[in-house]
């Protein structure tokens, strides 16, 4: 069974029926560790309405299972909701890196200001905000600003990853 | 909601259930739908056999999925008592590779008093495998209603 085969077989919302599956496609297109600039700052590629499906299928994959987490009306958001959020706007765009086959985590930074709500509209703005090496691994992290259609800014996140710094080396990863 | 937690009832020390979770490409599968995270190392079975980007031939499961269950931790018990997550920093220091069963736990490490509803607890939290190897470790700051 492919990886396809086997995710169509989970419930899905419209949101996820729709976004690409398959990192290694369009590698060519992400920002690469070498070419970085730091301090460049952008709007993400898309924006994020939030849905009541959304928190639900997040609050799935967080394994929660208490009546708050699963109100099909008006559900808590996990607080890690901004992940889905993010990968979302970030799409192909300024931060494209973070869907680079080969990387790692290493671990995060988030600060929450607010629970995203139904119906609210979220921006992200992307900066790059530094890049290092260490034992030979090449770091990389944005800083993630989320905001709604109001501008109240709803959560930071300094997202950092270990990534292949070459496109040569994306490339044989994503070739792998 | 029940009763707000109390700052001044809380402890440095003071443990939080565990969580224990077993990590099936299943979970892993609806984690990568849900993050919109579709990195193969996490979902495409034959290509993470053949990258093995941590040195296993397996799929592993995201760092964010550790990190949630570090904070389910805190919000399973404390949410409905007034208590809002406002940050989470962690480490993340193994690979959890499918098949990993994955226990989570925390205690409170920080008190930081404030103004009534300003009030700060920082829970360090800890992610080990059924081997006992820690896979992350972390802070997870919460402000409190009472």
């Amino acid at each position: 069974m492919s990886t396809s085969e086997r995710l169509s077989e989970q419930p899905l919302t419209l949101r996820q029926r729709e976004f690409e599956w398959d990192f290694k496609k369009g590698v060519e297109g992400y920002e690469c560790w070498d070419e970085i600039v730091i301090g460049k700052s952008a709007e993400a590629q898309n924006t994020f309405e939030v849905r009541v499906e959304d928190i639900l299928a997040f609050n799935r994959s967080c394994l929660e299972t208490d009546a708050a987490s699963n109100d099909p009306n008006d559900p808590v958001p996990h607080p890690l909701f901004l992940v889905m959020v993010s990968f979302y706007c970030i799409g192909t765009g300024i931060g494209s890196w973070i869907r680079t086959p080969g990387a790692r985590n290493p671990g995060q930074r988030i600060e929450m200001f607010e629970d995203f709500r139904p119906g609210e509209v979220i921006t992200a703005t992307i900066t790059h905000y530094d890049k290092w090496i260490r034992r030979d691994k090449h770091y990389m992290m944005d800083l993630i600003e989320l905001r709604n259609q109001n501008g109240v800014l709803k959560a930071r996140w300094y997202v950092q990853l270990l990534l292949p710094p070459t496109r040569d080396l994306i490339a044989q990863f994503a070739n792998a | 909601m029940t009763e707000s937690i109390s700052f001044s009832e809380l402890s440095i020390g003071d443990e939080f259930p565990s969580i224990t979770v077993e990590v099936t490409q299943d979970v892993i599968d609806v984690a990568a739908l849900a993050h919109l995270d579709f990195n193969p190392v996490h979902t495409d079975i034959d290509w993470a056999e053949r990258a093995q980007v941590f040195g296993t031939p397996k799929t592993v499961a995201h760092g964010m999925f550790t990190m949630s269950g570090m904070t389910s931790l805190v919000t399973r018990h404390w949410r409905d008592r007034g208590a809002v997550i406002v940050g989470i920093e962690a480490k993340l220091t193994r690979p959890v590779p499918v098949g990993t069963s994955v226990t989570t736990t925390g205690r409170i490490k920080e008190l930081h008093p404030r103004t009534p509803g300003e009030h700060v607890v920082v829970v360090g939290v800890e992610a080990i495998d059924q081997d006992g190897h820690t896979v992350g470790v972390g802070d997870v700051r919460v402000r409190l209603a009472g």
